[in-house]
């Protein structure tokens, strides 16, 4: 964790959550800073919802303390938090504007006030053809804006997003992702928790990698580069062995076979230096046409770090 | 504070605002009132039903005629006091303005007999005229309900002969031709064979008919068979035909008087009457208020929590605010109904210029009682026990039919005393009253229909602290139960919601 303040919205340390005799979050410690987007990333089952119901006091830590907004509850600050939680739902009955009036005033707004913002909300995302349309009458797409609408409305300072891309199109996808750099310039503070880790990659400034209740991660996109290692694609017609016997080298595999050269990706030990690496390629003869860097992506990250389970999940946010 | 009255307005707003419930209060007095016109006007247009009699004795046919005349003008008698207690001034009664026998009063043959030796129903309508309400229509006599007519068949053969003949007009497959050419069914034909009589050895009459449930004339018949026989046999006992007469004539006083009252004012009214059944009827209002408010409390759970929005209710309120919310706004939707009602009756008792009738003395007993009082304190007590149970039910079942195998114990439970009320009613301060008193999901019940009869007060402050106890009680474990399973996202197994009773989950 870097760069941490008293003044941080929320501060979890060493927080546990047990049912029974299954340990749904385990010593989980991390800090989210004011202003930031915070990706929480985890398989299903890792913890994250759990996690955030605890930081919104909807469910007591077993053990641990939280900090939220400066308090030890979110009950005393929840007029200054929005939450979208994972499922959602709306009253079937009521009017799309009537909703997202009803949740801000509930977070503390006047009626009138409560009214006001619906409605603006409602026009500013193109919805106001349907904004006494009752929610049972909404498409899915339509009645997932009218609850973030429902979450913004009251203009919180922290907002808590629990997979708020599922079960979007790709046009509000899109918009959702607009939405959520926006409130961020707006100097709103950011957790959402995803599958999806395109929309993490380019809109979380860090990440928090969750796996069976335990943190396997938390820093920037830099950082878990880092971590990962080192690894270089090298172009050659030599076979894998002239690699692997070279020093530093902790593997070689094909990424992908040519017809006089194949594609390599050689994973270098934590300290060695791609340089000195280069330099006993040479050293030893061996014929290179290509020496680059691998960049690691989020998803490579996460596979690694989240283990298993972590490809099933990505599998089924893509589906 | 601001969030639980939000809650509560939003819930009450639902269902009260909702076109179904808008429909239902309307319909509701206006089926009640179509009912009942329904009833009457049925009973007013019910066909006359057309009997012959055979009787090989010669004795027996002109019995049977009185005591149709009699019974029809008992009917009308009826009927009568009826109109007068919907549509007549009742002071006047009081005042001796209306005397009797035109009064309502008890419907016995010395009443009528005076009724029609004074003049009748014309004359009764002009008596009574001057104190009826504006919207008083004249008094129309009901229709005559059966009539003898002459043999459509011979009836010179022997009773068998004339049964067979019968046949065919008794299953409609032949019809009878009225002086007014109009055709109708023969509905019964009674035979009385030559040797019918009150001996061991004699004969029965034969009551034929294929209407085997409307048995009003067959009662008739049966009663002027008996009176006829009776008479016979008094008769032969020497007393001459004005003695027999003079005997059937009699008709025992009995006049009902309440020994809490000073003499003056003891005896029996409507007034008393309507006071004693209004705790029946405002029992019964609360069963099904109770009833039909638990209802709304288990759907609307039931799909905040299958539609998921409980999660983001929680993250704006706590579990005890959303459900005090709930609890508050279901219970003003309950009480909307029977408020509504109230002050329908008040209205229409105020609309209606005179101030004695049925309706204005209904309300003014339950105003000038601490009934209604009462029936407050027991709403909220019953809805405290009740809704409790339907609102944990609501939140350990994702669907109407995971709330099923909860609700039948449930049901058996709370309408196992409704046969024994019946005798809470008959007997206020009976053993079983007592019974049903102590124990605090009938206490509101017991003690409502318990009300108008001074039942000892150390039994009911004991039973309601009993009850009070027993509603915090419950209220606290059902409402942990409703904490501890509203967010599970799969509904818990039966056997482990006591589990979700014992302990706070989080």
């Amino acid at each position: 964790m870097t760069g941490s303040s008293p003044s941080d919205p929320v501060v979890l340390d060493r927080v546990t959550k047990r049912y029974g005799g299954f340990t749904a979050v385990d010593g989980l410690s991390f800090r989210v800073a004011q202003g930031e987007i915070y990706g929480f990333l985890g398989p299903n089952g890792a913890g994250k919802t759990t996690t955030l119901r605890m930081l919104l006091d909807i469910v007591k830590p077993s053990a641990g303390s939280i900090s939220i907004l400066g308090s030890s509850s979110a009950i005393d600050v929840r007029r200054r938090i929005g939450y979208l939680p994972e499922e959602r739902g709306l009253y079937r009955k009521m009017k799309a504007i009537d909703s997202i009036a009803y949740f801000a005033q509930l977070r503390g707004l006047s009626a009138g006030a409560a009214k006001r913002r619906a409605s603006e909300l409602l026009e500013e995302f193109g919805l106001e053809k349907f904004a006494r349309s009752k929610n049972e009458a909404l498409s899915k797409g339509m009645a997932q804006k009218v609850q973030l609408l429902a979450t913004i409305a009251h203009e919180p300072e922290l907002l808590i997003l629990d997979e708020p891309f599922s079960g979007l199109d790709p046009i509000n996808q899109q918009t959702l992702e607009t939405l959520i750099a926006d409130q961020r310039r707006n100097g709103r503070t950011i957790i959402f928790s995803t599958h999806v880790m395109q929309h993490a990659e380019r809109l979380c400034d860090r990440f928090l990698i969750l796996a069976h209740g335990q943190k396997r991660f938390d820093g920037t996109l830099e950082n878990a580069r880092e971590i990962y290692g080192h690894r270089l694609h090298v172009r050659s017609a030599a076979p894998a062995a002239a690699f692997e016997s070279l020093p530093g080298v902790v593997a070689v595999r094909l990424e992908k076979a040519g017809g006089e050269e194949n594609l390599y990706e050689v994973e270098l030990a934590e300290n060695a230096d791609p340089q000195a690496f280069l330099q006993q390629v040479v050293g030893a003869g061996i014929a290179i046409s290509r020496f680059e860097q691998a960049g690691a992506t989020l998803h490579d990250i996460f596979v690694s770090l989240a283990g298993d389970d972590a490809s099933e999940a990505i599998a089924e946010a893509a589906e | 504070m601001k969030q639980v009255l939000l809650i509560a307005w939003r819930e009450y707003k639902q269902y009260v605002f909702s076109r179904g419930f808008l429909i239902f209060l309307v319909m509701l007095p206006v089926s009640l009132v179509a009912f009942s016109a329904a009833m009457g006007l049925v009973e007013r247009n019910k066909p006359t039903r057309i009997f012959v009699v055979y009787d090989e004795t010669g004795q027996y046919t002109d019995d049977i005629d009185r005591e149709v005349e009699r019974r029809q003008l008992l009917q009308a008698l009826s009927a009568w006091d009826a109109y007068l207690n919907a549509y007549a001034d009742l002071t006047a009664v009081e005042r001796g303005e209306i005397a009797p026998p035109f009064a309502p009063d008890a419907v016995n043959d010395k009443r009528a007999e005076a009724f029609i030796a004074a003049g009748g129903f014309d004359v009764a309508q002009l008596a009574v005229d001057p104190y009826l309400n504006a919207s008083a229509m004249p008094f129309e006599v009901p229709r005559v309900q059966f009539q003898r007519i002459i043999s459509p068949v011979p009836t010179d053969g022997s009773l068998a002969q004339i049964e067979t003949a019968l046949r065919p007009f008794l299953l409609d497959d032949e019809r009878i031709e009225m002086p007014d050419g109009t055709t109708v069914p023969l509905f019964a034909a009674i035979l009385i064979p030559a040797d019918f009589g009150a001996d061991d050895d004699a004969s029965a009459a034969q009551y034929w008919s294929r209407n085997l449930t409307d048995s009003a004339l067959e009662s008739v018949v049966n009663s002027a068979l008996d009176k006829a026989l009776k008479r016979q046999t008094i008769a032969e006992f020497g007393l001459s035909q004005d003695t027999l007469d003079r005997i059937d004539a009699v008709d025992a006083p009995l006049l009902s008087y309440r020994p809490d009252r000073i003499a003056d004012e003891a005896e029996l009214g409507l007034e008393d009457r309507i006071e004693t059944a209004m705790p029946a009827a405002l029992t019964y209002m609360l069963v099904v208020i109770i009833f039909g408010v638990g209802n709304l409390l288990l759907t609307n759970t039931i799909e905040e929590r299958s539609n998921k929005i409980v999660e983001i209710l929680l993250s704006s309120v706590t579990a005890g605010q959303l459900m005090a919310g709930k609890l508050i706004g279901i219970a003003a939707v309950g009480l909307t109904m029977p408020a509504m009602f109230l002050f329908g009756g008040l209205a229409g008792s105020m609309a209606l210029t005179t101030d004695q009738n049925f309706l204005s003395l209904a309300i003014s007993s339950l105003f000038s009682s601490p009934l209604l009082l009462i029936y407050l304190f027991y709403f909220f007590c019953a809805y405290a026990i009740f809704a409790m149970i339907f609102l944990a039910i609501g939140a350990v079942s994702n669907s109407l039919q995971d709330a099923q195998s909860y609700m039948g114990p449930v049901m058996i439970l709370v309408f196992a005393p409704m046969p024994f009320m019946v005798m809470v009613f008959q007997n206020p301060n009976g053993f079983v009253a007592s019974v049903l008193t102590w124990i605090p999901i009938y206490t509101p019940y017991a003690v409502m229909m318990r009300a108008a009869a001074d039942p000892p007060l150390w039994e009911v402050f004991g039973a309601t602290i009993l009850m009070l106890a027993f509603a915090i009680f419950l209220m606290r474990i059902m409402g942990r139960i409703f904490r501890n399973a509203i967010l599970q996202s799969s509904p818990p197994k039966a056997r482990d919601v006591w589990r979700l009773a014992r302990k706070e989950k989080h």
